[in-house]
């Protein structure tokens, strides 16, 4: 069993821990007997996505964001084709606004996004960074994380979490956030997001194995901590709630 | 008569809050609401030093006093930390006369990153100090170029800026301004030609996002570089650490002046550097800031020595949401040669603030502590479960690894331990006194 992973843009795109998102991913993709091969392609590279079964890009300061965007609508069609084929996309914090048709940035020019979807976002001048609880659409355990956004991303009717029970939504507190269709997952947390959230890895290795036509074993592999560290950052957090 | 008014009042509320031991900033806020221009109003000194970045202001800011004190300067400085424009604003008033004339020769000040726009629009320092700017307590600051276009607005064409030539962030300021003086480390023992660390934000330019060159790293992005693409480059230094030998302690500032460390951490050159630049700026000798800082020993009490168990502990204040601290204190460990137990705690993650961000851990290169002479690793508090998954993904054996859920459960733990090797604790303030609190301190 072998899988690519294509990681966009690891040294523009890091804004805090992503990288750990591929980590864990892989770790447990190896802990189910997966060979995995990881690929990264920065600004320089040409991007070849012909062989990816999941692609992955993490948040970026905004600076960083347009500089990665000034290809994007180059290599549009090609990111199109591979979620088409199936392959399984995460884009988080900024990088989640680059799926969309265009990101306005705060002095108000214009940059084309991937356009694997029908949303568009404005940058603003205030930024309002903070912890996040987020009640997903395609599993039952509340999403924890982090959220370090200073826009509004407007026209998403398909949402990763309908509503959040702490932080800043895709426009609203409390509102929904991220987005999702087919195997395209994006959302503004921001940080190693699968890392805090196994229900979430888990959602992503069952996409990935029937992606690749494998048979899914009845148990999901669980590493040491992950859960316990889930549980009490999620404890910590509802008691801020209240 | 309003600024008269503002001056009373702050000085009373001063006296009542030292009288109950109350916070700095409320006789500031009240102040200000009498007279909100006050601080354009007040006759500041000739000398105002600010200093602001990342890390190291406060260590910096304390040897600066001390340096300009020697040099018979009379110097006023927010000693308690109150960097927003309230502290400042009490400190200003409450070191000037009730005519409005502060008394003392030079005004220094430590300069939240995020406010020092508010604290300067009534007046601008003369010397603006800007040490680093690194990924720091991002749940506040959102990111070093965010910190970055907060700053920009703080600084007055008239001001000397005193830039960190190391660092390509912070050397951004100098374009369009005129007035730049820059400090910083030659290449020395530590320089390395290839980046250590978890993450590199040196690898693009900050103006032009384009692949930065390195001729050598010091530490994280901190060295020698360019851009290919736009030019952006390291400049040439106007005071620099021109020898550097860590594991001795020894540096050589300007090519003369010889200084011995009493913490042997890249943190304490950079502070010391700093503070000789801008003191020798504000016109003090060479032989007097030597005298000052050979052997400085910060009174900030970031590094305590203590006694638990069979164990002489050593604890090195880091910050926690801050990898290039923890970076630095594990590097300090790195550099030991003594077998040693290292003990971390990640309990509260800020005592300023709630939070329960845990994305920091995973920038921290825990892999320094994969060396010899770092017998086991004792991982405790609240979030100990984050601290273990990430450990899971260094080098380091997991035998070497044990994990307790509260701090009191490690701190007896190791008290029990027959060894008597050294024991380093890493943590932040947030967390510190939880364990200082059982063990049995030692005067430095």
């Amino acid at each position: 069993m072998e899988l690519t992973m294509v990681h966009l843009y690891p040294d523009s795109m890091s804004l805090y821990g992503e990288y750990a998102n591929v980590l864990v991913l892989r770790r447990h993709l190896e802990a189910m007997g997966v060979e995995v091969t990881v690929r990264n392609f920065t600004c320089e590279d040409t991007l070849d996505f012909s062989d990816a079964d999941f692609i992955y890009m993490g948040a970026g300061t905004e600076k960083r964001q347009k500089s990665v965007l000034i290809a994007a609508p180059y290599y549009a069609p090609a990111l199109k084709a591979a979620a088409e084929r199936g392959a399984v996309l995460l884009f988080t914090g900024n990088a989640m606004e680059t799926l969309g048709t265009s990101v306005t940035d705060a002095e108000g020019k214009v940059w084309p996004g991937f356009a694997l979807a029908d949303f568009t976002t404005v940058e603003t001048e205030k930024r309002d960074p903070g912890d996040v609880v987020a009640t997903p659409a395609l599993w039952d355990a509340p999403a924890v994380g982090f959220m370090n956004k200073c826009s509004v991303t407007r026209g998403i009717t398909t949402p990763l979490f309908p509503s959040l029970l702490l932080g800043f939504g895709n426009e609203a507190e409390h509102g929904a956030e991220g987005y999702v269709s087919g195997n395209v997952f994006a959302t503004h947390l921001t940080g190693p997001a699968l890392v805090k959230n196994p229900d979430f890895l888990d959602l992503l290795l069952r996409r990935l194995f029937a992606r690749k036509g494998w048979e899914l074993p009845e148990v999901l592999p669980v590493l040491p901590h992950e859960r316990e560290a889930y549980d009490v950052t999620l404890r910590e957090l509802r008691a801020r709630i209240k | 008569m309003r600024v008269f008014f503002a001056i009373l009042v702050c000085k009373l509320l001063r006296f009542i809050g030292k009288l109950v031991g109350k916070g700095s900033s409320l006789p500031g806020k009240y102040a200000l609401k009498i007279c909100p221009d006050v601080l354009g109003r007040v006759k500041l000194p000739p000398c105002i030093i600010a200093v602001t970045g990342s890390n190291g202001k406060t260590s910096t800011v304390e040897m600066i006093a001390a340096i300009l004190r020697a040099g018979g300067k009379t110097v006023v400085y927010n000693e308690e930390g109150s960097n927003q424009i309230e502290g400042v604003t009490t400190l200003i008033l409450g070191s000037s006369t009730l005519g409005g004339k502060m008394r003392a020769d030079v005004l220094l000040l430590e300069s939240d990153e995020r406010y020092a726009r508010r604290s300067f629009q009534w007046f601008h320092p003369t010397h603006f100090v800007i040490t680093n700017l690194y990924r720091d307590q991002l749940t506040r600051n959102g990111h070093p170029e965010w910190v970055y276009n907060a700053i920009l607005p703080a600084i007055h064409p008239e001001t000397t800026l005193v830039l960190n030539a190391d660092d390509p962030l912070v050397s951004c300021f100098a374009e369009n301004h005129e007035k730049v003086k820059w400090f910083g480390l030659d290449r020395c023992s530590i320089s390395s030609a290839e980046h250590r660390g978890v993450y590199h934000d040196g690898a693009r330019c900050p103006v032009c996002c384009g692949r930065m060159e390195y001729d050598w790293y010091h530490y994280e992005h901190i060295g020698q570089y360019h851009c290919a693409d736009c030019g952006h480059h390291r400049h040439e230094t106007d005071f620099a650490v021109t020898a550097l030998d860590l594991e001795a302690g020894k540096l050589t500032l300007d090519g003369e002046t010889e200084i011995s460390l009493a913490f042997k951490s890249i943190y304490n050159v950079y502070n010391i550097l700093a503070a000789w630049s801008v003191c020798a700026l504000a016109g003090v000798d060479r032989g007097t800031m030597a005298s000052v800082i050979n052997n400085y020993i910060l009174k900030n009490g970031r590094m305590v020595q203590f006694t638990l168990g069979h164990h002489h502990g050593t604890l090195l204040t880091s910050k926690h949401e801050n990898s290039v601290a923890y970076d630095t204190n594990l590097g300090y460990i790195r550099n030991t040669k003594e077998p040693c137990e290292v003990l971390m705690i990640v309990d509260a993650i800020s005592r300023k603030y709630f939070t329960g961000e845990t994305s920091w851990l995973w920038d921290i290169d825990f892999d320094l502590l994969d060396c010899e002479q770092v017998k086991k690793i004792v991982l405790c508090g609240k979030y100990v479960n984050d601290l273990a998954m990430r450990f899971d993904y260094t080098r380091i054996p997991a035998e070497r690894i044990a994990c307790y859920d509260t701090v009191p459960q490690a701190a007896q733990a190791l008290a029990e331990e027959a060894g008597d090797e050294a024991l380093y604790v890493v943590t932040c303030f947030s967390d510190r006194d939880k364990l200082l609190d059982l063990v049995e301190k030692e005067a430095v």
